[in-house]
């Protein structure tokens, strides 16, 4: 079932947190919404699944208007990111709390818990009470309550953040099978670009209750739309640099390069301000356009080491390079950068 | 300083100690004390105390004491002893009178009035005026009618000032039967198993704790509810509401009541307009309004406390619940009521115990009628016994019994209701890792 928003924006009193928003998400797709602390995520999702009004805007399953559909009418299950489990029922009866509500025998409900708790490791937990549960394992049961009744739509606000790093590259693979299995169109919120990358279809990236781009995650990391996430997607991050257009050529302290031949059009004019990115493995000493600068900082990762060059204007570009340390802190060195792979962005952060 | 900081509780706990000792212990140990006395307000709560009264005097006689000795109990003597010259010389007569008295009168004694007021006559500085001649018999009479004696020796006193002398037999005898002061007695529990109002209060009782509180708690729990699920400004104005009846006085909460119910009140008024007859609605259904009396007032109490235990259930478990398909009937039964388990046992038993022992409002309202004992409940008929009644004779023992009986019950409940709360099992135990 397909999803659609459509000028969705809500505010709170005065506090506009949502504008304009318009996002499709395809029948069976995953699709993350990532963006930092405070963006609209949470609200965006609460929408969807009918707890909160839309202030305006228009929400579709389908070809069915839900705008003003209460959430008990809608087969959505969701993924709260306070896990929202019921204190006073078991883990058992947590899980099989919608099916109860559903009316189904209890032969079924025992089978569908069974299952879940299955899959999402848990039998042993069944009996329990959610304040007798770690941080993950209450997060589990959420999930499994959210799945327990094959939803067509699911909604997941972070549910893999309190898991230990190997649970959550299993569950991260489980919930995409589970959701595969199910075709439930799915939203999944995150603060984590990784986990947005490996688990879904396509990335809503948003910011200040705007999206900023939806996009595969190698478009979004290819081409983005703005600075904002240029910034954003990438680990390590990439790194900036501002400078004005002279002749023809990015200028700024420490640094001078003709701009490449795309730029011939009047797309670009002199004087102009400009924000350069680089990403990091675009800063080697193999690649063309020089810059000379001091190694302020070196951090090996393993197989590959991070280093800081911080040229003689105090601009400072990320570099990532494999094969070991050769680098030591404040050796001066002449690298280069791919200009090719540069992102230009204007005044407003947009890309030209 | 291990010393001071075990210490600190200590300290802590004192003005509580000291609170619990003076306003319950020790009443209550006192209650207890009474309840096995005969204490009333014919006894006083003194000690020994004899008294020959004009009743006591007839009844001695049908006692089958000598009719003699009875007559002569009664009588008066006026002698003008030492004592009784002395009460002349304070009595406020001219001095020549006195003077003349102290003279010519010293050491008389005389078996009436009658004849005293002849002796005076033949005085030359008599008292003139029939009150002066009074004063002087005031002065010198001995009676024991209406003396109260506090020992066996100042009776015996008080005999011998009006020239009764008895053998130590009747003496003893005399003395059992005048004696009025209070006794040791578990006659007070006898009576109270074996009166017939007992169980009418009891039944009473029972019914009023049980139909007020059901009243109290399910229209508390309905408001807070109600008042949940509407928006926040009117809720808070349906709460204010439903508290007016608590900062009310209670005697103009009780007045309105009865404006609202009597023949020509509001109530008659109203549905006089659907054409029933005007009737005194509290006199035809007293416990109706008894009850709905507390229960208003009860109920802004669990109102408060269930509406903030509603509040404190996190917003995304109740979200979580309509996602999972529960409308606000179902959210109230299968998730609000079983987190709210807490307090309502709290405020249940909160309210037992204190309808148990409060009784305000029923007696400004009814005050245990129409009629007899029709809503008296246990607390309102140990006040009446003990403290004001009809008849004036204000029964301290036996209200203390009653009130005895009531401490018993209310602890017994205590001790229950806590086993009910079972703290243990409502303190979380920590997580588990596994
Ligand atoms: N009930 C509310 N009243 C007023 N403002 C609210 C309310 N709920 C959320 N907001 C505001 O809306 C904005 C978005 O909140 P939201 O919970 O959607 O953020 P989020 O993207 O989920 O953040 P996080 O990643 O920290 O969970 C925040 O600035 C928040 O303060
Ligand atoms: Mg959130």
């Amino acid at each position: 079932m397909e999803i659609r928003l459509e000028n969705f924006s809500k505010s709170f009193g005065p506090v506009k947190v949502i504008e304009d928003m318009d996002l499709t998400i395809g029948d069976c797709e995953m699709v993350a919404l990532l963006g930092p602390s405070g963006c609209g995520k949470t609200t965006t999702l609460y929408a969807v699944c009918g707890i909160h009004r839309v202030t305006s805007g228009r929400i579709w399953f389908g070809d069915k208007d839900v705008t003003d559909l209460p959430p008990q009418k809608k087969n959505v299950g969701v993924v709260f990111q306070s896990f929202a489990l019921y204190p006073h029922l078991s883990v058992f009866e947590n899980i099989a709390f919608p099916l109860r509500i559903r009316k189904d025998g209890s032969a079924e409900i025992e089978r569908l818990v069974k299952e879940m708790a299955g899959v999402l490791h848990m039998e042993e937990l069944l009996d329990r009470r959610p304040g007798q549960l770690s941080g993950g394992q209450q997060q589990r049961v959420a999930l499994a309550r959210a799945l327990v009744r094959q939803p067509d739509v699911l909604l997941m606000d972070e549910p893999l953040a309190n898991l230990d790093a190997g649970l959550r590259l299993e569950m991260r693979s489980e919930i995409r099978r589970i959701q595969r299995e199910n075709g439930c169109t799915s939203i999944l919120v995150t603060h984590d670009q990784v986990e947005a990358m490996s688990m879904c279809d396509r990335i809503a990236l948003m910011n200040d209750g705007k999206i900023q781009q939806i996009g595969t995650p190698d478009e979004m990391y290819q081409q983005p739309r703005n600075r904002f996430v240029a910034g954003f997607i990438g680990n390590p991050p990439i790194s900036f640099c501002d400078g004005v257009i002279q002749d023809h050529r990015f200028v700024t302290e420490g640094l001078d390069f003709d701009l490449p031949d795309r730029f011939e059009a009047a797309s670009i004019t002199a004087g102009q301000k400009v924000t350069i990115g680089v990403r990091p493995e675009y800063v080697r000493p193999e690649f063309a356009v020089p810059i000379e600068g001091e190694i302020t900082f070196v951090e090996s990762q393993g197989r590959e080491v991070l280093y800081d060059l911080t040229l003689a204007g105090g601009k400072v570009f990320r570099s990532i390079q494999g094969g070991g340390p050769k680098f030591k802190i404040g050796e001066n060195v002449r690298w280069g950068i791919d200009i090719g792979a540069t992102f230009f962005f204007d005044e407003r952060g947009n890309r030209i | 300083m291990r010393g001071r900081r075990s210490l600190l509780p200590v300290w802590f706990m004192l003005p509580a100690s000291v609170a619990v000792t003076v306003f319950f212990v020790i009443p209550v140990f006192m209650t207890f004390v009474f309840s096995f006395t005969s204490m009333s307000s014919d006894t006083g709560i003194l000690g020994n105390r004899y008294i020959v009264t004009e009743a006591t005097i007839r009844e001695l006689t049908e006692r089958g004491v000598d009719a003699d000795l009875v007559k002569r109990l009664g009588s008066r003597v006026f002698a003008f002893d030492q004592a009784g010259l002395a009460a002349v010389g304070k009595s406020g007569l001219k001095p020549p009178v006195v003077k003349e008295i102290e003279e010519k009168l010293a050491g008389a004694v005389f078996g009436s009035e009658k004849e005293l007021f002849a002796a005076l006559k033949s005085l030359k500085n008599r008292p003139r005026s029939f009150r002066d001649r009074k004063a002087v018999s005031k002065a010198v009479v001995n009676t024991i009618v209406n003396r109260e004696f506090r020992t066996a020796t100042g009776f015996r006193a008080g005999l011998a000032s009006i020239n009764v002398e008895v053998d130590d037999a009747t003496f003893d005898r005399l003395l059992g039967l005048v004696n009025t002061s209070w006794s040791w007695t578990t006659k007070n529990y006898v009576e109270l198993l074996a009166s017939d109002f007992t169980l009418k209060i009891l039944a009473n009782t029972m019914f009023y704790v049980f139909f007020t509180l059901i009243f109290n708690v399910g229209f508390a729990l309905v408001l807070a509810l109600a008042t949940f699920y509407m928006p926040s400004g009117q809720s808070k104005f349906f709460r204010a509401v439903w508290l007016i009846p608590r900062i009310s006085p209670s005697v103009i909460y009780v007045m309105l009541w009865k404006w609202f119910t009597f023949d020509s009140g509001f109530m008659s008024y109203f549905l006089g307009t659907f054409g029933v007859a005007p009737e005194n609605w509290l006199n035809e259904y007293p416990w109706t309004f008894v009850i709905f009396a507390n229960g208003f007032v009860g109920a802004s109490m669990g109102m408060i406390i269930f509406a903030s235990a509603v509040l404190a259930i996190p917003r995304d478990v109740l979200h979580a619940a309509e996602v999972d398909g529960a409308y606000p009937w179902q959210q109230v039964r299968r998730v609000i009521l079983p987190m709210m388990a807490w307090p309502i046992l709290f405020v249940t038993s909160y309210q037992t115990l204190s309808l148990l022992t409060s009784f305000e409002y029923i007696l400004l309202l009814t005050d245990g009628g129409p009629g007899f004992f029709t809503t008296e409940t246990w607390a309102l008929n140990a006040y009446h016994t003990a403290l004001s009644n009809y008849y004036g004779n204000l029964r301290y023992g036996f209200g203390a019994t009653l009130a005895v009986v009531l401490v018993v019950v209310g602890i017994a409940l205590s001790l229950l209701y806590l086993r009910l709360f079972d703290f243990k099992a409502l303190v979380a135990e920590p997580p588990i890792e596994s």
